[in-house]
C-alpha cells in the first residue's frame, strides 16, 4: 500500500477541488505551498457552494481508481434556444456599415448578437451593458466572463468563454470550423479573433450552455482559462516559425510555459492578474515591454554579424545606407566602399535597427533572454513600461528550467508581498526595485538602471558596516598621473 | 480538474513553416500586403495580409469563408497576427494575385505591411462592455475608412499603428500605439445604496488610486468629488458603483507616440495630446479630424524610418503642437504622482 494521490475535497459533497501526486507534493515546492494554503483556508466548493475547510483524502495505489477529472465528455444536452430580438430600426448601425473597410456591424448582423444593445448605446452615447466579472463553473475555475445587461427588455446579459490560442496563432481550418459550429450551436455564432490579450473568445453563451460548450471545446483540443487573478494567456511573437530575426524559440518557449504553469492559468490565486509575454528579439512585436508583467525578450551580446558582400550588393542596387547610418540610435555605423559597413562596438545598443533595414546584417551570437518586470496599461500608477530585472540569461530548451524557475520565484515574491488588486508594476513602484531584486534573489548589475540614483537616501543594515580602510603604509601618498 | 492546455505546437503549423522552422534567413516586402521570407533551404514563403473588421469579431459565416480561402491557397492553415490581421502563410507565388482578388471580393483589404497603416486594434467598447466611455470599434471603422489609402500603400515615413480603448483601463492597448484613442469619463461613479451590501467595502476603498472613497458610517461610503480621477477602478470592484459615465460626460482622449521596438528612441508609452473630444456617433468627426492632422504633420515633416514617437523626440513637443496645430491644454501637464515632476522641464533648450 503506497501513498499515491492526495486529494482536497469538499467536506460536504466530496467534490475534488485539487489533487496532487505524492511525489510532486514532496518535490515541487510550489505545489506543496499551494496544498498547505488550501488546507488552511476556508474555500467555497464550486459544486455545492458550501463554504468551509477542505477535506483531505489520501488515495493509496491499490485502492486508486480511475483518476477523476480529465477531459469532460461532451454533453448530449440540447442547446438552449436564444432569446429573440424584435426587429427595430438601426440608423446608427446602418451608417457604420457603409464604406470600403470591412464593418463589424455586417459581422454582427450575421449572428444572434442583440443589435439593439449596440444601436441604443450609440444613440444614447452611453453603454447599455451593466456590471460584469468572472465566474467559475464546477470544474472550470477560470475562463468564463459574465456581462449583465442594463436593458433587460433587449437582452438579459451575456457570458463569454475565453479559449487559449494555439502557439503562433496558427489555426487549422478544420478546428476553426468546429469552433464555428460550437459558436453557432451554443453562442451568438461569433468568434473574437483574437482579443487584445491574445485569447480567442466565444461570445454570448447562455448560462445553461456554458458547461456543454466547454465540454465540446475541450473535445476538439482547445481549453479555456485565463480570466481572473491568475497567469493570463501568454503571447509570443511569430518567432522561428516565420521570422528570420528570432533569437530564441518563442513558440517552443510558450509551449513549455504552458506545460509548467497551466495550473496557474486556470486557477486564480494571485493578488491580481499576471501577464507573461515572449518576444524573440528587441523589436518586441508582442509589445511585451509595455503590456506584460513579466516580459521575456530575446537579446544578443555579440555585435551584429555583417556579411560585407551582401551589404555591398544591396548598396550597389540602390539600398539607402546613408539613412541607416544617420538613423542608427547609437550613432555607431559607418560605411565606405573600401571598408564596407563598420560598427563601433562601445556604442552599439543591439537595438536591431541595422538588422531590420540592411540585408546581410544579422543579429550577433551569444544569445539569450532578458527579463523585464512590471509593464502594464492601467492600475494605480497608470501605464508603465517594464523594467529590466535580469539583463541576460541563457534560455535552454526543452524545459527552460532556469528562466521558468526565476519567473516562478518572482511571481512568488509578488504573491507574498503585493496587496490585493495591485499589479506587479504598482507593487514594484511601491516597494522599490532594489527590494524586489533582494526578495527575488537576483543579483544587481549596471544594466538594470538607466542611470544610478542622484540622492543618497539609502539605508544601511548594521551587518553591512565593516572596516573597509586599506592600510596607509601599503598605499603611500597619492601619486600624480604620468 | 487538470486542464488539457494548448494544442500541441506542431499540429497547427503549416507544412512550409514546419519544413523551415528556425531556418529563415531574410525577409522582404515585394509589394504592399505581401511579405516574402527566404529560408536557408532555398524555399521562399509568401504571406498575404488582410485587414479585419474593427475589434476582430467575426461571424461564423465569415470565418468559414476565410477557411475556404485557406483550404484553397495555403493547405488549410491561416494565422491571426498580433494586430488581428488575417495572414495566409505559404501562398504559391503565382496565385498571390488570385488570392488578393478573392479577398477583395469578400471585402477584405490587403495591406498593412512595412511603411503603411497597420490593422487597427481596439477593445469591445459599447459592443459588450459596461465600462466603455466611447465606442472604439466605430471610431476604428471611421479611421480605417479615412486611412484606407495609407493601409493599402507603402508611402508613410514608417509604420503607423492606431489603437482604441473604450476607457482608461486601456484594454485596447492604446498607450502602446503611435496614435491611441482612449475613452474618458468625466462623471463620478454612482453609489447604488441598495446594492452596496453585496460589495467588499475595504476592497472598494483600497482600489481607489487616489483615496477618493472613504467610509461614511457602517456599511456606507462617500466619494470625494475633488479627488476623483474618473477611472473605473471602483466600478470594476463593486457593482454598486457601476456603471460610471453619462452621455454628456463621456468622450475621447488622443495619445500619441507609443512604440515597443528598441530602435529609434526606444520603447515608450504614448503621451496625452488631446485630453477630451466629444462622443459623436456614428463617425466621430472630431476624432478623425484630429488624427488626420497628426498623420499629415508627421508625413510632411518626419524623416524616413521615423515613427511618430521618434519624430517627436527629435523635434520636441513644442514643435509637435506647432506642426499639428493642436491646442495645448492645461490637462497635458502631469500632476498625478511624485514621478510627475520628471516630465516638467528643467532646461531652457527650447525649439522656437
Amino acid at each position: 500500500m503506497e501513498l499515491d494521490t492526495i486529494k482536497l475535497c469538499c467536506a460536504k459533497c466530496g467534490f475534488t477541488i485539487e489533487q496532487y501526486s505524492a511525489t510532486e507534493l514532496a518535490e515541487v515546492p510550489r505545489k506543496a505551498k499551494r496544498y498547505k494554503y488550501l488546507l488552511q483556508k476556508s474555500s467555497i466548493c464550486p459544486a455545492c457552494l458550501a463554504s468551509g475547510r477542505l477535506k483531505e483524502v489520501r488515495v493509496t495505489r491499490e485502492s486508486a481508481t480511475a483518476p477523476p477529472g480529465g477531459p469532460v465528455q461532451p454533453s448530449a444536452a440540447a442547446p438552449v434556444a436564444h432569446e429573440r430580438h424584435p426587429e427595430a430600426p438601426t440608423p446608427m448601425l446602418d451608417a457604420l456599415e457603409r464604406g470600403r473597410w470591412p464593418s463589424h456591424v455586417t459581422e454582427l448582423r450575421q449572428t444572434r448578437y442583440p443589435l439593439q444593445m449596440y444601436e441604443q448605446s450609440l444613440q444614447r452615447r452611453t453603454t447599455q451593458w451593466d456590471y460584469g466579472g468572472y465566474v467559475s463553473l464546477p470544474g472550470v475555475a477560470a475562463g468564463v466572463l459574465v456581462r449583465a445587461s442594463a436593458r433587460p427588455e433587449i437582452t438579459k446579459g451575456s457570458n463569454f468563454l475565453r479559449i487559449m490560442d494555439p502557439c503562433g496563432n496558427f489555426f487549422k481550418t478544420d478546428k476553426l470550423r468546429r469552433l464555428c459550429e460550437i459558436a453557432e450551436k451554443y453562442a451568438y455564432g461569433m468568434l473574437h479573433l483574437l482579443s487584445t490579450g491574445g485569447d480567442l473568445e466565444m461570445l454570448g453563451i447562455p448560462t445553461e450552455n456554458l458547461r456543454p460548450a466547454v465540454a465540446e471545446i475541450m473535445a476538439i483540443g482547445f481549453d479555456v482559462g485565463s480570466t481572473g487573478d491568475d497567469y493570463r494567456t501568454s503571447e509570443e511573437c511569430i518567432g522561428p516559425a516565420q521570422c528570420d530575426l528570432a533569437l530564441y524559440d518563442t513558440l517552443g518557449f510558450r509551449e513549455a510555459w504552458y506545460k509548467r504553469f497551466l495550473d496557474d492559468v486556470q486557477y486564480p490565486r494571485f493578488p491580481h492578474k499576471v501577464k507573461c509575454k515572449f518576444a524573440g528579439c528587441p523589436n518586441d512585436c508582442v509589445r511585451g515591454g509595455q503590456k506584460s508583467d513579466f516580459f521575456v525578450c530575446g537579446v544578443f551580446r555579440d555585435l551584429p554579424a555583417i556579411d560585407q558582400s551582401r551589404v555591398k550588393t544591396w548598396v550597389d542596387q540602390g539600398g539607402d545606407i546613408t539613412t541607416v547610418c544617420t538613423r542608427c540610435p547609437g550613432g555607431c555605423l559607418s560605411f565606405n566602399n573600401g571598408d564596407g559597413l563598420r560598427i563601433d562596438g562601445d556604442s552599439c545598443l543591439r537595438c536591431m535597427y541595422c538588422v531590420n533595414k540592411v540585408p546581410g546584417v544579422r543579429p550577433g551570437g551569444d544569445r539569450g533572454v532578458a527579463i523585464l518586470v512590471g509593464g502594464k496599461m492601467r492600475g494605480k500608477f497608470g501605464p508603465m513600461l517594464g523594467k529590466v530585472v535580469v539583463p541576460f540569461l541563457k534560455a535552454q530548451p526543452p524545459d527552460y528550467k532556469e528562466v521558468f524557475d526565476l519567473l516562478e520565484r518572482m511571481t512568488e515574491v509578488y504573491d507574498e508581498h503585493a496587496r490585493k488588486k495591485e499589479r506587479v508594476g504598482d507593487f514594484l513602484l511601491r516597494i522599490g526595485l532594489s527590494e524586489f531584486l533582494r526578495l527575488a534573489g537576483v543579483p544587481v548589475s549596471a544594466r538594470v538602471v538607466s542611470q544610478p540614483r542622484i540622492n543618497l537616501y539609502y539605508h544601511w543594515e548594521p551587518e553591512e558596516i565593516k572596516d573597509e580602510r586599506t592600510a596607509v603604509q601599503e598605499v603611500g601618498p597619492p601619486q600624480a598621473g604620468v | 480538474m487538470p486542464g488539457i492546455g494548448i494544442p500541441p505546437l506542431q499540429a497547427n503549423l503549416p507544412p512550409i513553416v514546419r519544413r523551415n522552422y528556425g531556418r529563415w534567413i531574410s525577409h522582404e516586402h515585394p509589394r504592399p500586403g505581401v511579405i516574402k521570407h527566404d529560408s536557408e533551404t532555398g524555399e521562399s514563403c509568401y504571406t498575404v495580409r488582410a485587414g479585419m473588421p474593427p475589434n476582430a469579431r467575426v461571424s461564423a459565416p465569415t470565418v468559414r469563408k476565410l477557411c475556404d480561402l485557406a483550404d484553397e491557397f495555403t493547405e488549410g492553415y491561416f494565422r491571426i497576427t498580433q494586430r488581428n490581421s488575417c495572414e495566409f502563410v505559404g501562398v504559391p507565388e503565382n496565385r498571390i494575385d488570385e488570392l488578393m482578388g478573392r479577398l477583395a471580393d469578400l471585402g477584405f483589404p490587403v495591406g498593412g505591411t512595412n511603411r503603411s497603416l497597420h490593422n487597427t486594434v481596439c477593445c469591445t467598447g459599447y459592443l459588450h462592455c459596461h465600462l466603455a466611455a466611447t465606442d472604439p470599434a466605430a471610431i476604428m471603422k471611421a479611421l480605417s475608412e479615412m486611412l484606407l489609402k495609407e493601409y493599402q500603400n507603402d508611402g508613410l515615413p514608417a509604420k503607423l499603428k492606431i489603437s482604441g480603448s473604450g476607457c482608461i483601463n486601456n484594454c485596447g492597448e492604446s498607450s502602446t500605439a503611435d496614435i491611441g484613442i482612449i475613452g474618458v469619463h468625466r462623471d463620478l461613479p454612482p453609489i447604488k445604496v441598495d446594492k452596496l451590501k453585496g460589495c467588499e467595502l475595504p476592497l472598494v476603498i483600497s482600489v481607489c488610486p487616489v483615496g477618493a472613497i472613504r467610509p461614511k458610517g457602517p456599511g456606507m461610503i462617500e466619494i470625494d468629488a475633488k479627488r476623483c480621477i474618473h477611472c473605473p477602478a471602483c466600478s470594476v470592484a463593486c457593482g454598486a458603483l457601476a456603471p460610471i459615465g453619462s452621455p454628456m460626460g463621456d468622450g475621447v482622449a488622443v495619445v500619441v507616440g507609443g512604440k515597443a521596438a528598441n530602435t529609434g528612441a526606444g520603447p515608450a508609452m504614448a503621451k496625452v495630446v488631446v485630453p477630451y473630444l466629444p462622443n459623436n456617433p456614428p463617425y466621430w468627426p472630431e476624432v478623425t479630424a484630429t488624427v488626420r492632422k497628426i498623420v499629415d504633420a508627421w508625413c510632411a515633416h518626419a524623416r524616413k524610418d521615423e515613427r511618430i514617437g521618434d519624430w517627436i523626440s527629435r523635434i520636441g513637443w513644442e514643435k509637435f503642437f506647432e506642426r499639428t496645430g493642436l491646442p495645448v491644454s492645461m490637462k497635458i501637464v502631469d500632476d498625478y504622482d511624485a514621478r510627475a515632476m520628471e516630465y516638467a522641464r528643467s532646461n531652457v533648450r527650447f525649439r522656437w
